[in-house]
């Protein structure tokens, strides 16, 4: 029996990006079972504005649900600003002991430079960082 | 000299361009799938019928690649489809291939983690194409 759809899409007419970003997160919860684990426990509403597309959506997660909506909604929880590449390497992450991001290889340093130089935002981060970075583990396509 | 965009010398000259690059080489270790590129028709822009790039990319090298029928591009495991302009335009570093997919200028069919994970290797094989002249249909 197919499994029921994980992602939904809150227009009828999902932007390219929004339906990028669902269809990877929909590949990576459905290949790995430790991200499945995150997936199911994970509730926020978390927002990605791609600054030099001028795009962003806004991903719901409801505990094993995931609705994708075109542009920022309100009341989110954690809200990611960065350039298209940097969104990209945000899915590069790896992910290390315990669960947390890799940011001392490559793509981990250009990140965490991006953020100190502020070419990253992420509003919301400090109350959130255990979302942050369950979130980032269910992104990350390693 | 420059070479005729999309056809099969172009192909050839990319082929050894991919070869050349180290940066490419290392990318693209453990990559083991072909990458179709759908070059839409154009008519306007003296792009009469659409083409097809058969890119046989494996582990970091490239070990062929061929134009043909946009039919042939559709039966690779990855599949990028746009219009001629919009190729033409990634090829001179007008448009960025990861910016174009997220605006839906570049379609992309595929295993999107793998895709995402050789990011900078596709990056590479698009600075491959800025390494020889191009002769454009619509500029000649």
């Amino acid at each position: 029996m197919e499994e029921r759809h994980l992602v939904a899409y809150a227009s009828k007419e999902p932007s390219a990006f929004a339906e990028m970003l669902g269809g990877l997160i929909e590949a990576n919860v459905r290949a790995h079972p430790d991200k499945r684990k995150d997936f199911d426990a994970l509730i926020a509403r978390v927002g990605i504005w791609v600054t030099d597309i001028d795009e962003g959506v806004t991903l719901v997660f409801d505990a094993g649900r995931l609705t994708v909506y075109n542009g920022l909604e309100p009341r989110r929880t954690i809200t990611i600003r960065a350039e298209a590449e940097t969104v990209m390497s945000l899915s590069n992450l790896k992910i290390g002991i315990l669960g947390l991001p890799v940011y001392y290889d490559e793509v981990g340093r250009g990140v965490a430079s991006k953020l100190v130089l502020g070419r990253l935002q992420i509003d919301g981060l400090l109350p959130n960082i255990a979302t942050l970075n369950r979130v980032t583990r269910i992104f990350s396509v390693h | 000299m420059a070479i005729k965009a999309f056809t099969a010398e172009w192909a050839d000259q990319l082929k050894d361009e991919v070869n050349k690059s180290s940066v490419y080489k290392a990318a693209a270790k453990g990559w083991k799938w072909t990458v179709g590129l759908v070059v839409e028709a154009e008519p306007d822009k003296h792009f009469p019928e659409a083409r097809g790039l058969v890119m046989d990319l494996f582990d970091g090298e490239a070990r062929d690649i061929k134009v043909g029928a946009a039919a042939d591009a559709q039966k690779c495991d990855f599949v990028i489809t746009a219009p001629y302009s919009r190729w033409k335009q990634v090829a001179k570093l007008e448009l960025d291939a990861t910016k174009g997919m997220l605006q839906g200028k570049l379609k992309l069919k595929g295993d999107l983690p793998t895709i995402v994970r050789y990011t900078k290797a596709s990056q590479e094989l698009t600075m491959c194409t800025t390494r020889f002249q191009t002769e454009w249909p619509d500029e000649s």
